[in-house]
């Protein structure tokens, strides 16, 4: 397998100025500062291959923006390596930014005041994009994010669904073998989601596009990304399979009943769990209560016999353990071993 | 070349923008050509007191200004970086002028850039014409390859400073400040070093060298033989400083700490 990004013991430390109290203290940071360093990233370590797509989550100040600036040539690492498209991104800053494409959701590549296209046409002088090499891929890119008809308006007149829509497709202009997306989603309504999602799939099967994804919306990653690298502190807590994941932490599951009998409380039922690996928690209702057991069939079967023998029910629900609840476990227990 | 293109293209969207809003477009020219007039008017209410000015006639002195609009108005066309920290520094913008395969500054001064200042240009070659033609000054064939290369010597040297200033945002937060000041020391270089003390003097030709963007150059043209050392050395002044801010620059590209989400 190619390897297209390789980060070796990679750390960002920043300086931070903390300043004295009181009009005393205000002088004497005039003379000596104190200066604390503080680590955002903490000597991480992984590959990507060719093709993948790979998500990459954390909570706010994780150190997720951190280490994409830091692939994408934006700062400077303060040690470690970092190789990306066989590049220093740092170092040869100009010749690497061509070989990525960079969606950030919150900053716009596009020129507020001129039309769509007048931008793409910039960009391209910028990308030095063969005429026929841009409409043969651009054209095909245009017609899959549906953006034709936007073409013609000023960036400023457009919804954010379109903007970012546009975005894309101005990251994909010089059609990079990696994409970097921080939020590409924020804020977007669900059939843009899709359309976005499908797209990043085409892209991905038709040009073995490298996908590097940082979201808060598991949805997106749970729909593209085999692969998370969780980060937390400014260190990877984990890398691998999204599946493994699931099936590591998502081990219980969650039967929520609906009775008939409106006074139903704790009291009457929790007799019914004794021996059992389960136990109950108050639903939305106060009819509805939620039975957390072990994924066993035996376990499961079990615990509906012997409620639906002692109460009439009039609604029964099982539940998975989403991945969003799966990955605040993590967060709350601290990191596992992949 | 790609450079060459790429700047035609943005001076071509420019154009196109700036053409949507007309009516901005002539405040701002008429605001420009007002401000230069104010600035005559002040050179005209003070001669109406004395003859001379260390020396300096006030046609001499006229015409110092007339030529120190031609490299500023370059200057304010394309160099014009005062509010970089923050619009680049603070807001982030920095982050996607980093993610585009173009040399930073060059994409910076061609998003910044304001061509209503080139309009400067005119005005500065009127005044001078007015000035020059009262002094009966002639004009040799090779003086308009000195005049330009004169021009970019002094419109350098503005640039060179400015750009110093902004790449201290890359270390330190807050030197909007200084912004202004520059400005005002910058219109010292319009008069005749001559009336300024020594340590004035020295600043304004070695540490922030506006006088190479008046007085220095336009002595030369005024056939004021003993400065011409100094007018000859407005261009190799004005490559120098350039060329240091820019080395300053690229260091400070890696100190960028980029703004927090």
């Amino acid at each position: 397998m190619e390897k297209i990004i390789q980060v070796d013991q990679l750390r960002k430390e920043f300086k931070s100025f903390s300043s004295r109290s009181g009009l005393k203290g205000a002088f004497r940071d005039l003379f000596t500062r104190n200066y604390k360093v503080i680590p955002a990233v903490k000597d991480i370590s992984f590959d990507i291959n060719k093709g993948e797509m790979v998500g990459y989550i954390g909570e706010n100040g994780a150190g997720k923006s951190t280490s994409i600036k830091m692939l994408t040539g934006i700062l400077t690492p303060t040690s470690g390596i970092v190789t990306v498209n066989g590049m220093d991104p740092h170092k040869e800053r100009e010749k690497f930014v061509k070989s990525i494409g960079v969606v950030f959701g919150q900053r716009s590549q596009l020129w507020w005041d001129i039309a769509v296209q007048e931008s793409f046409r910039l960009l391209k002088k910028v990308y030095k994009v063969p005429d026929d090499v841009y409409k043969k891929h651009m054209n095909h890119v245009i017609e899959s994010l549906d953006i034709a008809p936007l073409l013609d308006k000023p960036v400023r007149k457009l919804s954010l669904g379109q903007r970012m829509r546009c975005e894309l497709a101005a990251a994909l202009l010089h059609n990079p073998s990696l994409l970097f997306l921080d939020e590409p989603t924020i804020g977007l309504d669900v059939l843009v989601k899709l359309k976005i999602r499908n797209f990043l799939k085409e892209i991905n099967e038709k040009y073995q596009t490298t996908v590097l994804l940082t979201t808060h919306d598991l949805t997106d990653i749970e729909a593209l990304c085999e692969r998370v690298i969780m980060l937390d502190e400014g260190q990877i807590i984990y890398d691998g399979k999204l599946s493994k994941l699931k099936s590591n932490w998502g081990e219980g599951k969650q039967i929520e009943f609906q009775f008939a009998d409106v006074e139903i409380s704790r009291m009457k039922l929790n007799p019914l769990l004794t021996e059992l690996e389960a136990e109950w928690t108050r639903g939305d209702r106060q009819n509805v209560w939620v039975a957390n057991v072990l994924n066993d069939e035996h376990v499961i079967s079990e615990v509906i016999g012997r409620v639906v023998a002692a109460h009439k029910i009039t609604d029964i629900k099982i539940h998975e353990i989403s991945t969003e609840e799966i990955i605040r476990n993590i967060y709350e227990e601290g990191a596992i071993n992949a | 070349m790609t450079y060459i293109t790429i700047f035609f293209q943005y001076v071509a969207q420019y154009l196109k923008t700036r053409l949507t809003y007309r009516v901005d477009m002539v405040i701002e020219i008429f605001s420009d050509i007002l401000f230069q007039a104010v600035n005559l008017i002040f050179i005209l209410v003070v001669f109406d007191h004395t003859e001379f000015l260390s020396g300096w006639s006030r046609d001499e002195i006229i015409f110092i200004y007339g030529f120190f609009l031609v490299p500023f108005a370059i200057f304010g066309a394309f160099f014009n970086i005062w509010d970089f920290n923050e619009r680049y520094i603070v807001k982030g913008e920095m982050d996607r002028i980093l993610t585009r395969p173009i040399h930073s500054l060059f994409q910076i001064i061609l998003e910044r850039m304001e061509l209503e200042s080139l309009f400067g240009i005119f005005t500065g070659l009127g005044v001078m014409f007015y000035a020059g033609s009262r002094l009966n000054l002639s004009i040799s064939w090779y003086d308009p390859f000195v005049f330009i290369m004169m021009v970019f010597g002094g419109a350098f040297v503005y640039a060179g400073i400015f750009v110093l200033l902004a790449s201290i945002s890359f270390w330190s937060d807050s030197p909007t400040s200084i912004m202004p000041m520059m400005y005002n020391i910058g219109n010292y270089g319009r008069y005749p070093v001559d009336i300024y003390n020594n340590v004035i003097r020295f600043i304004l030709t070695w540490i922030l060298p506006f006088a190479f963007v008046g007085v220095y150059p336009s002595a030369y043209f005024l056939g004021r033989q003993e400065w011409y050392g100094y007018a000859f050395l407005t261009p190799i002044m004005g490559i120098l400083f350039l060329s240091i801010s820019i080395f300053m620059w690229n260091i400070g590209v890696t100190k960028y700490r980029g703004a927090g989400n």
